[in-house]
């Protein structure tokens, strides 16, 4: 595609200074015969960014190029509609990072600029992915959570399907004798207000609510879900069946090699819907079309009985939070056992040592609740003790105000402690506890024992979402159990694109934290409809209008984008092929690094474009000692990290060039191989930290890139390298002190080897 | 610990605590800072935490028998530092009034000391029998300049305002009621502390003597309040104040001697003033006065570094500054010429030392022999309490906020 090209070269920042400003426009204008070259100090200023528009006019530029600061700065203002705007990095990149009017740094700037050229030049034009989608938003789940989301979500304007299991709408909360005020001076508690909530959304002429009915399917994507809503019945538990037989299957395939991704054409499970012939619907439903899907499917006790040590279902005298909550709604506490009143009580952790996590048993709500459910006691017996023997007091925020009213309570008796055994005292129940405060085991006559359980997202043990989505029925989890999103930079997310996920069934919440992460996902849904409506991504690269295309005819059908996609955007035809829903596309392009036949790609973002980059940088020949080294790096975190060693002046070898993707996941292995034909005597790949906790904003992309990398080693045998010329590194973005040591370290490795043989051919 | 603990925590005993002046005690939250800044807690076990929770929980036994309470000597530099605003000095302090009155001997006179609620027939006690001692000696001055004649007389001469052998008889069984008291009270609480306390720690056990030579050594040198950070003025003022009353007691030991025993009339006011008995006593006096000065000047300015004053406190700063400043008010007047108010003044004077006296071992004065009696303890018991090494941090001056 040929683009008129206008580059601007900015002298400001000591770029001018530093660099021999004539040549460098001469690679512009002679290797590449731009149409419009100018060299001048701080374009970004509005005299400067005149001229700029003045010859996108007059000279019909269909891209321009500035040469200069950071992509990262003055985005706003180099921004020039539908012209292609492209940046090159001579600011944080070049000058502020190496030496000035050196050879090498010169080299350095002239092959950003080549690359920044070609890159340009290989832009394509597509229109964005229109199509007739749906505004509606379905909540599941009729709780506190559910019916907040659907009640912001209603106010502003937008169609609600509120689909709830129970017969009634209220969920948890209906049994709680008191919440948390969440106003100020937040040292009380009030009567929970569920019974308006529940009639409030009942009234609202936009919230259709469907109690006693669950959801059977879903299909479809952002924009254009189609969701068959059915009353509750015994099918669910069918349907639970099937989907953990699927799950086990599914996991016994990754035990045994976890390699379907290079085994094309092995058999699907069942589940993979989109095989199977359309099913016949002969069952009372109803079918919604919604643009996004608030999850809110809330929470349930954990099950304590099986822990011998605490008592629980052995004594009628134990028992767990929710239960107690219902007994303080009687007003007096008394003993389930005899009925007698209750002077004391333990509020004890569900703590097993044998559980590594904590949040598997214990949650600041766990904390909270013992607070308030200590304050029952105390407020309806003066002469009352409450104990409380915790892991971890949590009292996020404001909560500290009502920790500290309750810490003042002199018959409240805090102190850390794990439970040891719970049992029949000579007037009540003994609780012995070690790890105490009081620096000893201890043993404690009370009358009543509380335990506070974990909470278990509902979605663990019940099939809610039922998606008819290629990669699975539900959403993927983390370790502990919970759906799994890039949690810290996009709550609400999960990894399908348009469904959100709010309230316990995300994390354990407080009712009030419940309303705020109830309006938190209505929010995101909302962005959802409306973005998709407008063919552009959601998040986190929020308003990009690129999606990939498939040259399908091309395609081998080894299924590894339709398994390597984290947001399952991939669903698949009989024959096997991929079929794209671009609405669920996160625009991170692993898809495109997954493509052993490379037929997949961007209009802005392909596998040729970058591939171009690579071969159109200057190698010099092996008698110069000048190596070279191909840096490709994750645009999110460590592409910010390099920007910061720039603005840091730490000084790093002139021998490298980074090359920003949108993700690490993006690496495709032909990316290697031209970079080693063309004589580069290095590469590197510098992406997030994965595992468990991954910072990767498209889950599991740098790990992706590891996993392909460790596969490279048949390329290097072919080209008889070795394979220490490669190197994959994890960095966080604070971590920009360590790119020189990194880069230098890895020149320091390759000065041992002679230079790449393929130079020059 | 081998012994099973079973907590029985007291809500009574923590509601006593916090009414005895630690009113933020349930604030705490164990973090230690008390422990760390304190520069004299044992690095064993060190308080002032452990006292903490024992206070939240209502731990009475425990709370009742440490001797650590004592080690404290309230200089407040756990309490300046403390994030929390629990003000683990003033804890301190009201486990100390506690440990006063549950081991006093009787225990009712440890109740009249320290029950705001029994203020009025605590001080109407001494003010009564000081009275009735008056009515006795004649209810009037008696005639011509004060100066020349002492305030005591001997019938049948009428030369002196009150009949001496009251004030021989009712105050020595004041002193001995009040030496026998704590004795009897500081005997109990030494077979508490070795009762609850069993372990011993650090070196093998020593012998009552010795140990208290030592402790005695501190207390004579104060060499403790030189630790102190936030309070650290408060080292001079007590010094002031022991010595003062050191002072005086030899004088008024002296004079009684000589007057009650060998029937020397002591140097009236005509007498030359430096008279070396004369001298002793005035310095003392102003040494002792001035001392409480600064303390209570203190109290009442920078009470967030002085560290709060319970009831228990403003008893005791009432008896023993009303002692001295009531005594060096009638001498004063005296030397101005004043006759009947000199003889008023006197009378309050008596009272106020016939509290003295008799509420030695209940009020906060006891902390003279508690506090001897702990470090003895503890130097027997081989608990160690010089950390040898000084921590190489200065707290920060707490800035006016």
């Amino acid at each position: 595609m040929d683009h008129k090209i206008g580059v601007y070269i900015d002298t400001g920042y000591g770029i001018g200074e530093a660099l021999d400003i004539e040549a460098l426009s001469a690679v512009a204008t002679g290797e590449f015969k731009v149409a419009v070259c100018k060299a001048e100090p701080y374009w970004n200023e509005p005299e400067k960014l005149a001229i700029i528009r003045n010859d996108i006019a007059n000279e019909s530029l269909t891209a321009v190029i500035i040469a200069g600061p950071s992509p990262r700065v003055f985005q706003q203002e180099f921004s020039f509609g539908e012209v292609i705007t492209e940046r090159v990095n001579l600011r944080e990149h070049v000058v502020w990072s190496h030496p000035a009017n050196d050879e090498d740094t010169q080299m350095l700037a002239e092959d950003y600029l080549r690359m920044g050229i070609i890159k340009t030049s290989k832009y394509v034009d597509r229109e964005p992915f229109m199509e007739e989608t749906d505004k509606s938003i379905l909540v599941i789940g009729g709780g506190v959570t559910g019916m907040t989301a659907a009640l912001e979500a209603a106010k502003a304007g937008y169609q609600v399907y509120l689909v709830e299991k129970e017969p009634r709408l209220g969920g948890w909360a209906n049994s709680f004798h008191k919440v948390f005020t969440g106003q100020p001076p937040y040292d009380e508690i009030k009567d929970s207000p569920i019974q308006e909530k529940i009639k409030a959304v009942n009234d609202h002429d936009k919230i259709k609510v469907f109690t006693g009915n669950r959801v059977f399917s879903i299909s479809g994507a952002p924009g254009m879900f189609d969701v068959i809503i059915r009353p509750d019945g015994p099918w669910i538990e069918k349907l639970v069946k099937e989907q953990n037989e699927w799950l086990a299957a599914k996991k016994a395939k990754e035990a045994a090699g976890g390699e379907e991704a290079e085994t094309p054409k092995t058999a699907e499970p069942a589940a993979a819907a989109e095989e199977e012939p359309p099913e016949e619907i002969d069952f009372a439903h109803e079918t919604v079309r919604v643009g996004a899907i608030i999850l809110a499917a809330g929470w349930r006790p954990e099950d304590v009985s099986n822990r011998k040590n605490l008592g629980y279902g052995q004594y009628p005298d134990v028992v767990t939070s929710v239960e107690f909550e219902e007994i303080a709604t009687k007003g007096k506490i008394s003993r389930p056992s005899d009925g007698k009143p209750v002077n004391s009580i333990a509020f004890v952790e569900a703590i097993d040592d044998e559980v590594k996590h904590p949040l598997q048993y214990a949650s600041s709500v766990g904390s909270l609740v013992a607070l308030k459910q200590a304050h029952y006691l105390r407020s309806t017996n003066p002469e009352g003790k409450a104990f409380i023997f915790y892991e971890n007091m949590r009292t996020p925020g404001q909560y500290e105000k009502f920790y500290q009213t309750m810490q003042d309570d002199p018959g409240v008796f805090m102190s850390r402690g794990v439970p040891v055994a719970v049992g029949n005292g000579t007037a009540g129940l003994t609780v012995e506890l070690k790890d105490t405060l009081l620096g000893e085991q201890m043993k404690i006559g009370v009358d009543m024992v509380v335990i506070s359980t974990g909470m278990v997202p509902a979605t663990k043990d019940s099939a809610i979402l039922n998606l008819k989505y290629r990669q699975g029925p539900f959403l993927p989890e983390n370790p502990y159990g919970f759906t799994d999103s890039h949690f810290i930079c996009f709550p609400y997310e999960t990894q399908r694109t348009g469904i959100y996920v709010a309230g316990c069934v995300r994390m354990p919440l407080d009712f009030q934290s419940c309303e705020l992460d109830a309006a938190g996902a209505a929010l995101k849904a909302i962005q959802c409809v409306e973005l998709v409506a407008q063919g552009k991504a959601v998040h986190p690269r929020a308003g990009d209008q690129s999606y990939p295309e498939l040259m399908i005819t091309r395609c081998t059908q080894c299924k590894r984008c339709t398994e390597e996609c984290p947001f399952g955007m991939y669903d698949e035809k009989p024959d096997g092929t991929p079929l794209p829903n671009p609405t669920r596309c996160r625009r991170c392009a692993i898809c495109m690094g997954s493509c052993p036949e490379r037929i997949i790609s961007f209009r802005d973002h392909s596998v040729d474009m970058i591939g171009s980059m690579v071969k159109g940088m200057h190698v010099p020949d092996e008698y110069s000692e000048k190596p070279r080294v191909v840096v490709f790096v994750c645009e999110n975190d460590a592409y910010p990290a390099v920007d910061m060693a720039g603005i840091n002046r730490l000084q790093y070898s002139s021998f490298v060039r980074f090359i920003p993707l949108r993700c690490l996941g993006n690496i495709n292995m032909v990316w290697i191989a031209d970079a080693l034909s063309k004589g580069i005597d290095g590469i590197m790949l510098i992406g997030c930290k994965y595992g468990d906790d991954y910072q990767c904003h498209f889950v599991k992309g740098s790990e992706l890139a590891q996993y392909r990398m460790s596969k490279i080693s048949e390329t290097l045998q072919r080209l008889v390298l070795e394979s220490e010329r490669i190197e994959v590194h994890q960095l966080s973005i604070d971590e920009y002190h360590r790119i020189p040591e990194i880069v230098d370290a890895f020149m320091e490795t390759l000065s041992g080897f002679d230079p790449n043989p393929y130079k020059g051919f | 610990m081998a012994k099973e603990f079973v907590a029985q925590p007291d809500l009574q005993f923590t509601k006593d605590l916090i009414a005895a002046g630690a009113t933020d005690l349930k604030k705490c939250y164990q973090c230690a800072t008390c422990s760390v800044a304190c520069r004299i807690s044992p690095d064993n076990r060190p308080f002032p935490r452990k006292e903490m929770i024992w206070g939240q929980w209502g731990l009475k036994e425990r709370l009742l028998n440490d001797p650590d309470v004592w080690l404290c000597h309230q200089c407040n530099d756990c309490s300046v530092q403390c994030p929390r605003g629990a003000n683990p000095a003033d804890v301190l302090k009201a486990a100390r009034k506690m440990n006063i009155q549950n081991h006093s001997w009787p225990s009712f006179m440890g109740s009249l000391v320290g029950e705001s609620s029994l203020f009025v027939l605590a001080v109407g006690i001494p003010v009564i029998i000081v009275l009735l001692i008056v009515y006795a000696s004649g209810w009037s001055f008696p005639e011509g300049p004060v100066v020349k004649y002492t305030a005591h007389h001997l019938p049948p001469e009428r030369d002196g305002f009150i009949w001496v052998r009251f004030i021989q008889v009712v105050f020595t069984l004041a002193l001995l009621f009040g030496i026998a008291s704590l004795v009897i009270s500081l005997k109990r609480y030494w077979n508490s502390l070795e009762t609850y306390n069993p372990v011993v720690e650090g070196g093998p056990r020593r012998d009552f003597w010795t140990s208290l030579v030592e402790a005695l050594k501190e207390v004579f040198t104060h060499v403790t309040f030189k630790d102190c950070e936030a309070n650290n003025i408060r080292y001079s003022a007590h010094l002031l104040v022991f010595y003062g009353m050191i002072g005086l007691a030899v004088t008024t030991a002296i004079v009684a001697f000589n007057f009650d025993i060998l029937g020397l009339k002591p140097p009236s006011l005509n007498g030359p003033g430096t008279v070396p008995i004369k001298v002793l006593g005035n310095v003392s006096a102003i040494a002792f006065v001035v001392g409480l000065g600064i303390m209570l000047v203190r109290r009442l300015t920078v009470p967030d570094q002085a560290g709060g004053s319970s009831y228990f406190d403003w008893l005791f700063i009432f008896f023993i500054f009303g002692t001295g400043a009531t005594g060096l008010l009638t001498e004063l007047i005296r030397w101005a010429g004043g006759v009947g108010s000199a003889y008023v003044l006197y009378t309050i004077h008596l009272m106020f030392v016939l509290a003295l006296l008799l509420y030695l071992p209940f009020s906060k004065f006891a902390h003279l022999g508690y506090r001897t009696i702990a470090i003895a303890w503890s130097k027997a018991a081989g608990r160690k309490i010089d950390l040898g090494v000084k921590p190489n941090y200065t707290p920060p001056a707490k800035s006016a906020e």
